[in-house]
């Protein structure tokens, strides 16, 4: 057989019926183990969800729990801090004024007028 | 696509649309089946899981492709773990012997059934290869996507496959 001989086979193999019974068996197996999900199945579980979720809504509201006994805390009175006393800086004292002592002064004049000679104290 | 079923962008089915589903596409799971694991009985079983686990899942498809390519996908894995977990001579039992064969009046159907008989003695890969490219039709790419290979890797397995067949068919035709 060539290989063309086969791909022929093989395509019309491709349109051959699949046998009745094979699908039937197959369809009453699923038919068995894969339920049909029908929608009033969701009712009672739709009832059940909406039961729960009233109660949790419309419950009465529990007693008030005491809360925290809140002690009033207050700050203590601020420390008084006594001034910085800054001791008044000492003032130094100034130099006393010389007393004024007479000057004597001496004149002496050279030969050059130009030039004088001053003998002072 | 087949890709896009997978990675679940697909939306949700409901369960009419899975009825649906069923009637559109068991025939190609069946027959799928059957090609790759060689007797009915398997075919079936795969069949029934197949869709059972598209209802569990309820994998819903945008599309026939989508449907289609996650379909052979998951026939063909079941498909190869069930050949893997049988002995290869359980495969051969149950193709009809040539004395069965030549018993039939159409040639044609005689030698279909020596194909057959000789795909059932390949590796369940190449198989399964030769049953989605040479009788499902489809393209080398939805071959690879199914399997979970690459396109060089199907064209390597259908032309070793059907060097197989041949060098098979001829033994048997001496």
């Amino acid at each position: 057989m060539t290989e063309q001989e086969m791909r022929d086979l093989f395509r019309e193999m491709r349109d051959e019926p699949v046998p009745a019974d094979s699908l039937a068996r197959v369809r009453a197996r699923l038919a068995n183990r894969a339920p049909r999900r029908h929608w009033w199945i969701l009712v009672p579980a739709a009832a059940v969800a909406l039961s729960i979720v009233s109660v949790v809504m419309f419950r009465p509201a529990p007693p008030p729990i005491p809360g925290p006994v809140i002690v009033a805390k207050t700050a203590p009175p601020p420390v008084k801090i006594a001034p910085v006393q800054i001791p008044p800086r000492p003032k130094r004292a100034r130099p006393k004024p010389v007393a004024a002592v007479p000057v004597s002064m001496i004149r002496i004049e050279t030969p050059d007028p130009e030039v004088v000679i001053l003998l002072v104290n | 696509m087949l890709e896009a079923a997978l990675m679940g962008e697909i939306p949700r089915e409901t369960a009419g649309s899975f009825d649906q589903v069923v009637r559109q596409r068991e025939a190609q799971v069946l027959r799928t089946a059957f090609r790759i694991l060689g007797n009915w009985a398997d075919a079936e079983d795969v069949a029934q899981e197949v869709f059972l686990r598209l209802h569990r899942h309820g994998i819903g498809f945008a599309n026939n492709g989508a449907a289609g390519a996650w379909l052979y996908r998951v026939t063909v894995n079941l498909c190869v773990d069930r050949a893997r977990a049988k002995r290869p001579s359980q495969e051969i039992l149950e193709v009809p012997s040539r004395e069965r064969s030549a018993e039939a009046s159409v040639l044609l159907e005689e030698k279909k059934r020596l194909l057959m008989a000789a795909l059932a003695m390949l590796p369940v890969k190449e198989r399964a290869a030769v049953v989605l490219r040479e009788i499902e039709g489809l393209s080398t790419a939805e071959v690879a996507e199914a399997l979970g290979s690459s396109e060089v890797t199907v064209r390597s397995q259908i032309s070793k496959a059907l060097v197989r067949l041949r060098g098979i068919l001829n033994r048997e035709e001496v």
